[in-house]
């Protein structure tokens, strides 16, 4: 689960939960298909019971999901536990969706999801041909909120040796190699997120960070791309400081270390979710684009969901590029950001962290995104006069 | 870890040699737990571990979060390195003792209670409709890959693997039982996610005769026992891309399937027929043959009982 690495405000998640507490509601996440005749209550007063109960029920609970599938109305919540808020009191800053898979009132999301977002969400999932039936959209929507926090950091902690700016520059260096090899930008995104995962679980010697981060892009490619680049080519990219044996028994080492778990959620198709939903502008799009990617570079965004890091380069965006309001936009807005409601403080922190990289991008020694989205085909998005005002836009003195 | 799989793994008994390799039988020395360990040699070049198996692995690791009850657990993958050429992957399920195959031998001489069917074919068809829904084809579905627990519980094995050992099956000269293919498996024309149904229609009546219910000796026998049951098809059903001509088999009709499952219920006998259907684009999906009636039944008697 994503926590903030600041202190001063509050925690957005309960981090005394035990893992197991936390995953348990998902065994249940069934339930939140029931339709209301099959609906079986189960004990939330009682977390131990609960999940012992959750897990006898489990021969059933896929069943009971599967034929719901089929069912056609959006069910109306009238399972909320008045017992399972109030032990959420204490979380303000709770946030709706994020939330599903966690401990609260799983069983009453669909009363917390206003429809009109979920109608939203799977026409915006099947406007950007990201799946082949509507009847499973908001499944996969749901599916890819889970993912995330699955795949998530508990910190932004680095290895003893390894610094933020050492991290920077092979994050930089990884950028420019993927640029290099026209690979697709999920695969810079899956890249970035193995490394960090490989940073948390495998020991590497300071020595061969350089050789990690080049086997955590092979990965990512074998994983999402059609055309491989040869290993010969991407140890002359390192100039032949490692052998393509050394290359070879790091790609091992890797892929036992995380377990061959290539799975993750990228911030990306959230951005393009949220973009879609909000109805944005194709600079506004570039724009957010861009500032995600600089979060690649920033070691303390490590710790945040993607869908949080997607929706503070989307509003950071809007703020920056101050396109006239619509009476349409405002309110397809509101429904795109009601997706990030309860994690304002995580988001505003981002934009900050956002605003504070962009407003330096240009004169970095790590500039490789900036010269990305420089060009004409961005729209030249990085050079937008308004970045270097973006720190003071959020009131942050410089 | 995954890194010391030969340490931390203390092989037991050889269980088996699937047509994908060895199977061993291994205790996990922290836990004490019974795994199955499943080897796979995979050839590599120069450019390490082949796209497909990296793909194909992660796939079953993530399926392997969805945590469903009736899917075998992948408790660890690990990849050492043989020789330049070649690259063991060891895959780490779960081990359960006991398959269908062995369960069915060993259910008493009446056989099993209709109702016990039910629940078994129940938790058979919704790892199934899990699996299908993540675009993951078992097509190998029989009864000694699908495992039951002392409990009861329905847990599908090899899925998947097909493709992770697609290169190494080639090389080795393995004899796989013809009994639960489908027609358009046997006439080698395209498949999909409707082979397994016909597996599972043929698992069913399995359960009922506790032998199973077509026994060819080639893949010509086979169509021909098929046909001897649900009647030769028609010529427009057909698939016009095999070699296998119609005119090879004797025009059959279809015979009552009761004849062949006399202890199957009505309902029971209409979802069989579905699942044996010649044309896999007319075979019932595994999500809509767990709304079939034959399962509402139970439903009702023990609505009326409470």
């Amino acid at each position: 689960m994503a926590r903030t690495s600041f202190c001063d405000s509050k925690p957005l998640l309960d981090l005394h939960k035990k893992a197991d507490e936390r995953r348990a509601p998902f065994r249940s996440l069934a339930n939140v298909y029931g339709p209301v005749d099959r609906w079986q209550p189960v004990d939330v007063g009682l977390q131990e019971t609960r999940i012992t109960s959750v897990k006898m029920e489990t021969d059933h609970r896929w069943e009971r999901r599967l034929s719901a599938q089929k069912n056609e109305g959006i069910l109306l919540g009238i399972h909320e536990d008045s017992r399972t808020r109030s032990a959420a009191a204490g979380c303000v800053e709770e946030p709706v969706l994020l939330h599903p898979f966690s401990l609260q009132g799983l069983h009453s999301l669909q009363a917390l999801v206003p429809g009109l977002l979920r109608h939203e969400v799977e026409l915006a999932l099947e406007k950007l041909d990201l799946i082949w039936d509507r009847t499973y959209a908001w499944d996969i929507f749901l599916e890819m909120m889970r993912t995330q926090t699955q795949n998530s950091f508990p910190n932004a902690d680095l290895p003893r040796h390894f610094t933020d700016a050492t991290r920077a520059i092979l994050v930089d260096w990884l950028i420019q190699v993927h640029e290099l090899m026209s690979f697709q930008e999920e695969t810079l995104y899956l890249t970035i997120h193995l490394l960090n995962r490989s940073l948390h679980h495998i020991k590497v010697a300071t020595a061969n960070l350089q050789l990690l981060g080049m086997v955590c892009l092979f990965i990512a490619a074998k994983k999402e791309e059609c055309l491989l680049p040869e290993v010969s080519a991407l140890c002359y990219l390192m100039d032949h400081t490692y052998t393509k044996h050394q290359l070879l028994r790091m790609e091992r080492k890797v892929l036992c270390g995380l377990e061959f778990n290539l799975t993750h959620c990228s911030p990306l198709h959230f951005l393009i979710l949220l973009a879609s939903i909000a109805r944005c502008s194709a600079k506004v799009v570039w724009m957010a684009r861009y500032l995600l990617e600089l979060s690649l570079l920033e070691g303390e965004c490590v710790a945040f969901l993607p869908v949080q890091l997607a929706g503070a380069a989307l509003c950071l965006s809007r703020r920056l590029l101050k396109e006239p309001p619509t009476p349409e936009g405002e309110a397809a807005w509101c429904l795109a950001s009601s997706i990030n409601v309860g994690s304002e403080t995580a988001l505003l922190r981002i934009m900050h962290i956002l605003a504070t990289a962009a407003a330096k991008a240009h004169s970095r020694e790590t500039c490789a995104t900036f010269l990305k989205f420089s060009s004409p085909e961005t729209m030249n998005v990085s050079r937008h006069p308004e970045l270097s005002n973006a720190p003071s836009l959020l009131g942050i003195c410089t | 870890m995954a890194h010391a799989t030969s340490l931390q793994y203390e092989p037991v008994a050889e269980i088996g040699g699937g047509a994908y390799g060895t199977v061993y039988k291994a205790r996990d020395i922290e836990s004490g737990q019974f795994v199955a360990l499943k080897s796979v040699r995979v050839q590599t070049d120069q450019n390490g571990l082949p796209l497909s198996t990296v793909r194909e692995v992660a796939l079953l690791r993530r399926l392997e979060q969805f945590d469903h009850p009736n899917v075998v657990r992948l408790m660890d993958v690990c990849a050492t390195q043989r020789s330049d050429q070649e690259t063991k992957v060891t895959l780490v399920f779960e081990h359960v003792d006991q398959d269908l195959k062995t369960y069915l031998e060993r259910a008493p001489t009446a056989g099993l209670s209709p109702g016990h069917i039910k629940d078994l074919m129940r938790q058979l068809l919704c790892g199934l409709a899990f699996l299908h829904s993540n675009r993951v084809i078992h097509r190998d579905l029989k009864p000694e890959n699908i495992l039951v627990t002392s409990k009861g519980q329905v847990k599908l094995a090899d899925f998947g693997l097909a493709r992770i050992y697609s290169c190494h099956m080639a090389l080795t000269p393995v004899v796989v039982t013809l009994w639960y293919r489908p027609p358009e498996v046997l006439l080698q024309s395209s498949y999909a996610t409707p082979v397994d149904m016909w597996s599972t229609g043929c698992i069913f009546a399995e359960m009922f005769r506790r032998k199973p219910l077509f026994r060819g000796e080639s893949e010509v026998d086979q169509l021909g026992k098929i046909f001897e049951v649900i009647g030769l098809a028609p010529e427009e059903e057909w698939p016009t891309d095999v070699t296998l001509s119609r005119k090879n088999f004797p025009p059959v009709l279809p015979q009552p399937i009761t004849d062949f499952v006399p202890e199957i219920n009505e309902q029971g006998a209409k979802l069989l027929q579905e699942m044996l259907t010649f044309d896999p684009f007319k075979r019932i999906s595994a999500l809509n043959a767990l709304e079939h009636p034959y399962f509402k039944e139970e439903e009702k008697l023990t609505q009326t009982k409470s």
